[in-house]
């Protein structure tokens, strides 16, 4: 019995370990952190208590408060632009490749999911000159449509839609594959059944694939908005923030403030918040479709 | 009970309609390859060509010149090689923590499994902005900020590869652990012999996940090299070219440095994707 307990210990040690140490140890930090005073150059040690402060500030009517409830609306138009996007495109391309029974699916589906595959950093890159006003191919390609030229990265009115644009571009690959899984569950004898019933295309969507769906569409939610949240490169690379903070984004500032200035204190209480509202966005959801689900 | 050659998928439908779904599978497919092509014909331009108004969609002399002035300004080889140790050594650690863990979670009964289980399965879903401010100093404590083990000794674990390790060890009869305890095979014997081997699709899966997603990664590094840069893996290298000459960047260089960055896990990817795909639907999850 103790050398099967030993065994146990010996088999969860590394991994739980280095959990424990790496992501566990950071999170009670971070809280521990958010009630102090403390330059993130120096030792835990010397961080002092200073109860809410961190958290007055930041909710504060000071540049401080501004700069972060700016960051979070941010990042909470962010994430739901990008879900609104994912989300239906998804379905729309996963029905495409898994239902409409048409060849070359699988090609369609590689060269979706390829885009996941490239990392971030050259996604912002490429897109940074595919937006780009004068010599970027987008533009000239709406001008073809007589669509005049839009500013894209470059002004406050659409630079954070064009970060959406590009995450979306990069993620939907990634959100079919879920979606197609999704569909493979459903089987075929309700449609069977269904169109002996009498119903068509819309009425099949409506009342079989889309209910069916519901738990794959809400995990892919959640999902989507984790990643979302993330959102990092296109910011630190290609507006900084910009333009007028159009897309200072919480993960960009969180990192400016708590590592470039060094005010681990104030950053510490940013993450805490952004942590609460993930927790409680989260929660809401997962309470809604279960309602939905009694229903 | 339906014969998938002759039960029509509910979409099928009209000749036209099909055609109708044939454009929009082609338009799908060609919007979502134009950034990379875009990238890699930009890559082939002349400095000129690639800064024009209105854009040059084909570069008229197709050259190479924009990747041999990468190298000049960035050491590509360098940076090459650390993505590799970063990406190698973590999808390492990954592997071996996870497979000993996923065996730990399905094969043996013990006191508080599932709430240590569940625990562990959170972090899943923690970005890691939350916990970044006190990770860089903790790191920073054990001395091992602006070096490579900085980077990699954090991720050496994570709750996706024992989550998925689990999943399909479950699977694994538990005769075939049995009769091996039986045989007297230590503990550690028959995770790396027996049940190894009998996961390695998801194995092989998880490796890829984890290769591709340390070696895209940007945050961390960037935030534990800060200033140490001959240890930058390529993806932050890259982002020094943006600095050269800000004014007036040269796009031909940065698509170069990108075009140079994207292929690696695209490579990989094309020949793998099967794995790819196969873990996506069995976990619904990502390398994180």
């Amino acid at each position: 019995m103790s050398g099967f307990r030993k065994s146990i210990v010996a088999m969860l040690a590394p991994s739980l370990g280095l959990i424990a140490i790496f992501i566990l140890v950071p999170i009670a930090l971070t809280v521990w952190l958010a009630f102090t005073k403390w330059s993130s150059q120096t030792p835990f040690s010397t961080a002092t208590f200073i109860g809410l402060d961190n958290f007055r500030e930041i909710f504060g009517a000071g540049s401080v408060g501004r700069d972060f409830k700016g960051a979070l609306v941010n990042t909470a138009l962010y994430s739901l632009m990008s879900i609104a996007l994912i989300l239906p495109l998804s379905v729309l391309f996963g029905m495409l490749i898994h239902q409409a029974d048409l060849k070359g699916a699988n090609i369609l589906r590689t060269i979706l999911f390829a885009t996941y595959m490239v990392p971030m950093i050259a996604v912002a890159l490429v897109f940074s000159k595919l937006y780009s006003p004068s010599e970027g191919p987008i533009n000239q390609i709406l001008g073809w449509v007589g669509i005049g030229p839009l500013p894209w990265l470059s002004s406050p009115d659409t630079a954070l839609v064009s970060v959406v644009l590009l995450n979306v571009w990069q993620q939907v690959g990634y959100f079919t594959i879920l979606i197609i899984a999704g569909l493979t569950q459903i089987p075929q004898s309700i449609y069977e059944a269904a169109k002996m019933d009498g119903a068509r295309g819309p009425a099949l969507f409506g009342f079989i694939t889309l209910p069916l769906l519901q738990r794959t569409l809400l995990f892919s939610a959640v999902i989507a908005l984790i990643n979302a949240v993330q959102v990092f490169e296109p910011v630190a690379l290609v507006t900084q923030g910009g333009p007028v903070g159009s897309t200072n984004v919480m993960t960009y500032h969180i990192r400016r403030v708590g590592i470039e200035r060094a005010q681990g204190g104030l950053g510490s209480a940013m993450s805490v918040t952004l942590l609460l509202a993930l927790v409680v966005t989260v929660t809401a959801v997962f309470a809604l479709a279960r309602r939905e689900d009694r229903r | 009970m339906s014969l998938p050659a002759t039960t029509p998928a509910p979409g099928a439908a009209s000749p036209a309609w099909r055609g109708i779904l044939y454009l929009l599978m082609i338009a799908i497919a060609v919007v979502s390859a134009f950034p990379l092509v875009w990238m890699v014909l930009s890559s082939l331009k002349t400095p000129a060509e690639a800064m024009q108004t209105p854009p040059v969609w084909i570069p008229g002399t197709p050259n190479l010149d924009a990747y041999s002035k990468v190298s000049e300004l960035i050491s590509v080889g360098r940076s090459f090689a650390n993505s590799a140790l970063i990406a190698g050594i973590t999808t390492a650690g990954i592997l071996v923590t996870s497979l000993m863990a996923g065996y730990a979670f399905a094969k043996y009964r013990f006191r508080y499994r599932e709430v240590l289980f569940a625990i562990t399965i959170a972090t899943m879903f923690l970005p890691p902005i939350v916990t970044l401010i006190p990770l860089y100093r903790l790191v920073g404590s054990i001395g091992l900020n602006a070096s490579l083990a900085g980077v990699i000794v954090p991720n050496l674990a994570n709750a996706f590869g024992i989550f998925l390790m689990r999943q399909f060890i479950a699977g694994v009869p538990d005769e075939l652990v049995e009769a091996a305890r039986l045989d007297g095979a230590s503990e550690f014997r028959i995770v790396f012999t027996i049940v190894a081997p009998a996961v390695a699709p998801a194995l092989a899966a998880l490796a890829l996940f984890a290769f591709v997603y340390h070696w895209n990664s940007y945050l961390w590094p960037l935030t534990v090299l800060q200033g140490n840069s001959s240890q930058y893996p390529i993806v932050i290298s890259l982002s020094r070219l943006l600095s050269y000459n800000r004014s007036a960047v040269n796009t031909g260089l940065v698509m170069a440095g990108a075009t140079l960055a994207v292929l690696p896990p695209l490579i990989l990817f094309v020949f793998l994707q099967r794995f790819f795909v196969r873990t996506i639907t069995s976990s619904g999850m990502t390398g994180q």
